[in-house]
């Protein structure tokens, strides 16, 4: 009985409904979700199929795709991969977002979610896994700066501790001692000076500390700002100067040997996310939300510059080291190339339409130049200069 | 812990309890106050930092059942005095609370009332100083006896709704007839009532009441894309009585037919709305002993993603998307370090890294964002259903 009751039900109900929905298909234009669908049914065109004949004749003919021999084992995880081209286990580094990248002479250092960090070589192609520093941050790892010559590295975790890394013959230990000396400073974004002597880092409240690491960590400057939250930081490759930039749009650069503040600087409105000085200092490359890259000179404090053609937020920025060329890394997972004598952009690279959390340009491996980028895809991706010349 | 299931055993068991531990008070205060050692002694529940995910149940458990037991004494030279209020002695008021509430308790069973925790707290707010003091009590009086908390005849306060759809072929029956396709207060539900669930193609679990009444409103259950659903909301962090109703739902879509039911979670872009995600999914902390039979391993994680914020901000002129306060990232870091379900092997990489996202950009988002998308919040839940399902 009930069940009789049910099915009358069914039938009743459905057919002022058939009625509704053939109305619909004349009059209203698809529905949204079909819309998605409905693009790529109109470009979907039959494929020509390949006749067992033809395929044989090709292959005959040597043109059919080749088996692959030219297979070698990874000098660093020892599991096969094909040669002349990465290992997918060893690059395919942490299995959560990589936010941080940090190089010296040989090595590129990556910061991950996970609770370790990983340290590649960069002195030969293959780019193999030498070290994992394992438990380096229990709950991930935000910022990884090294100093240029390689000898500490400066690690900011998750969890708001800071920890120092030194290295020796291409191997990192933990630098306790220093550690120790830094806890407590509360820094979200930190930057080391080229030597390694001296950190920068800046805090949730806006505030932008220098600790000099050659004195047991001794806090020697603290400068407070309008108390926005300080999304980044940098020190100039000579030291005399520190620039950070704040979630309201702010830009202040300070001069490390008097603690002044000569420039505030405003052209960003919205969040600024990155912030790099050109090798020769000359030069402050700041971006953010607002999709434009800013050039100031840091002389006069001058915008010379807005570089635009991002269309999402601008996550990262690096210089190469001759400062002809500026890089980023956009949400959307493009990476850019920048030329800075004409101000345009030079190459475009699309792999991913994951957020670039972090662009780097590599030291030169013989002659080329290379970079590499990391992010929401868990990967860590190298390129390398196309033309060779 | 087995629960007796038989309602008549738990009253008996409560009951015992309660006028054992009466009996043997009242002996003791009657004997000779030099010899009188009247005592309450409480099983605790286990303590929070050595919660784990149990891998068979998938929920938040302790790591062993560990108990630590709490001895209420009265030191006082006399009865008379020890029953007495003294603000400056906290152990003599401790107890007394003990013995205020069981005697709440022991009254509302006799007389067959339902009381919540917030009425007993209401019965003397300056008695209790204040309503955690009475939650904990209660939590540990059910502890001891070993029974749910409502077969002491404490229920929550009235906050959640359901609303379920009333389509032809679905027709939810809990307990009593339910008057289909209203907004219901969640039932009760008791052991042997039956739920038929059949037709129903989705569960949504909606953090906030206002989105929940506007999709009722719209009465999507019965719209969605997706075929016919039920609206659930618990208000923010879901009670006992919300999760074991969900639960009830959860056990009986697995066990019926063919095409299970999805289930899906649409909270905020921020720690509260992932923390309340987590507590549907895997328990809370405060509860521990209770997780195994409240928890939905099937919780699916519709939404809100920061990255959905972000590409649906593209208009610049009112920016949706919110920076993280100082308390947000302070409560990220701590769910980090306290709870297994965000450590870096536990068994949600995906929140983990939605959690480091929200504090590598700093912003969060709400729901509300989501009505001006294309095809209003609707529009956007089937779009995400349709993908996940």
């Amino acid at each position: 009985m009930a069940l009789r009751l049910s099915v009358s039900g069914v039938f009743l109900d459905s057919i002022p409904r058939s009625i509704g929905s053939s109305l619909w298909a004349i009059s209203l234009p698809v529905p949204s979700l079909l819309s998605d669908l409905w693009d790529s049914v109109l470009r979907a065109a039959p494929k020509k199929k390949t006749s067992h004949m033809k395929r044989r004749h090709r292959q005959l003919a040597g043109k059919a795709l080749k088996d692959v021999h030219g297979l070698s084992k990874c000098p660093a995880c020892g599991q096969i991969k094909r040669s002349h081209v990465l290992c997918p286990h060893c690059v395919k580094a942490h299995p959560v977002d990589i936010f941080s990248l940090a190089v010296t002479d040989t090595q590129i250092l990556s910061a991950s979610g996970a609770s370790s960090i990983k340290v590649h070589s960069t002195t030969d192609t293959d780019f193999r896994l030498v070290q994992s520093i394992d438990n380096a941050h229990k709950v991930g790892c935000h910022h990884l700066v090294t100093g240029a010559n390689g000898s500490r590295a400066v690690s900011a975790g998750f969890a708001g501790d800071l920890k120092a890394w030194s290295c020796e013959d291409g191997y990192w230990f933990a630098d306790n001692a220093t550690s120790a000396n830094l806890a407590g400073a509360d820094a979200w974004a930190v930057s080391l000076s080229l030597d390694g002597r001296y950190l920068a880092g800046v805090t949730q409240n806006g505030h932008i500390k220098v600790w000099d690491l050659g004195a047991n960590g001794a806090l020697i400057r603290d400068h407070e700002t309008k108390g926005s939250f300080g999304t980044c930081i940098d020190l100039s490759a000579d030291g005399r100067f520190i620039a950070s930039g704040h979630e309201n749009g702010a830009v202040y650069i300070f001069s490390a040997e008097t603690g002044r503040m000569p420039f505030s600087l405003s052209g960003l409105v919205k969040p600024v996310r990155t912030l790099a000085f050109s090798p020769g200092g000359r030069i402050l490359a700041a971006a953010g939300d607002s999709k434009v890259i800013v050039l100031y000179d840091t002389a006069s404090g001058e915008q010379i510059a807005n570089l635009s053609g991002h269309s999402a937020w601008i996550l990262s920025l690096s210089w190469s080291h001759t400062g002809e060329y500026l890089l980023s890394g956009s949400f959307d997972g493009k990476v850019k190339v920048w030329s800075i004598d004409t101000k345009t952009c030079v190459a475009t690279h699309s792999e991913t339409e994951k957020a670039v959390w972090s662009v780097k340009w590599l030291p030169k491996i013989g002659r080329t130049e290379g970079f590499a980028t990391a992010g929401a895809n868990r990967s860590v991706a190298f390129y390398r200069e196309a033309t060779g010349g | 812990m087995a629960f007796p299931s038989n309602p008549d055993d738990r009253e008996s068991s409560v009951r015992a309890y309660i006028d054992h531990t009466l009996a043997s008070l009242l002996h003791e205060l009657s004997q000779p106050p030099s010899e009188a050692r009247p005592a309450i002694t409480l099983r605790r529940r286990a303590n929070r930092t050595t919660c784990i995910i149990n891998p068979n149940t998938k929920a938040l458990e302790a790591q062993q059942p560990a108990e630590t037991y709490r001895t209420y004494l009265w030191p006082g030279k006399t009865a008379y005095e020890s029953w007495k209020f003294t603000k400056t002695d906290e152990s003599i008021w401790h107890a007394a609370v003990v013995v205020r509430i069981l005697s709440i308790v022991d009254q509302a069973i006799r007389s067959h009332q339902r009381i919540s925790k917030r009425d007993i707290y209401y019965i003397d707010p300056e008695y209790f100083r204040c309503q955690s003091i009475v939650n904990g009590v209660i939590d540990e009086l059910a502890y001891t006896i070993g029974v749910e908390r409502a077969a002491l005849n404490v229920v929550r306060s009235d906050l959640s709704l359901s609303s379920i759809s009333d389509a032809e072929t679905t027709l939810v029956t809990i307990g009593r007839p339910t008057v289909a396709g209203q907004d219901t207060l969640i039932p009760r539900v008791e052991d042997d009532d039956e739920i038929d669930m059949e037709g129903v193609r989705w569960v949504l679990v909606i953090e906030k009441e206002a989105v929940f009444h506007r999709l009722a409103r719209n009465s999507y259950y019965m719209k969605a894309i997706a075929g016919d659903g039920i609206l659930v909301t618990g208000k923010g962090y879901p009670d006992l009585c919300t999760r074991s109703f969900v639960r009830r739902l959860f056990d009986t879509a697995s066990n019926s037919n063919r095409r299970p039911p999805q289930f899906y979670a649409l909270t905020d872009g921020d720690p509260h709305g992932m923390g309340i995600m987590s507590t549907y999914k895997y328990g809370s902390a405060a509860h521990l002993h209770d997780n195994a039979r409240l928890s939905v391993p099937g919780l699916q994680w519709l939404g809100l993603r920061v990255s959905d914020a972000i590409a649906s901000s593209d208009s610049p002129e009112n920016s949706p998307i919110m920076s993280l306060t100082a308390r947000d990232r302070k409560k990220i870091t701590a769910m980090f370090q306290n709870s297994p379900v965000w450590a870096s092997d536990g068994p949600e990489p995906e929140w983990r890294t939605e959690l480091q996202r929200m504090l590598m950009l700093s912003i969060k988002a709400e729901i509300e964002i989501l009505y001006e998308q294309e095809g209003g919040l609707e529009g956007w839940i089937d779009r995400k259903m349709f993908r996940q399902g």
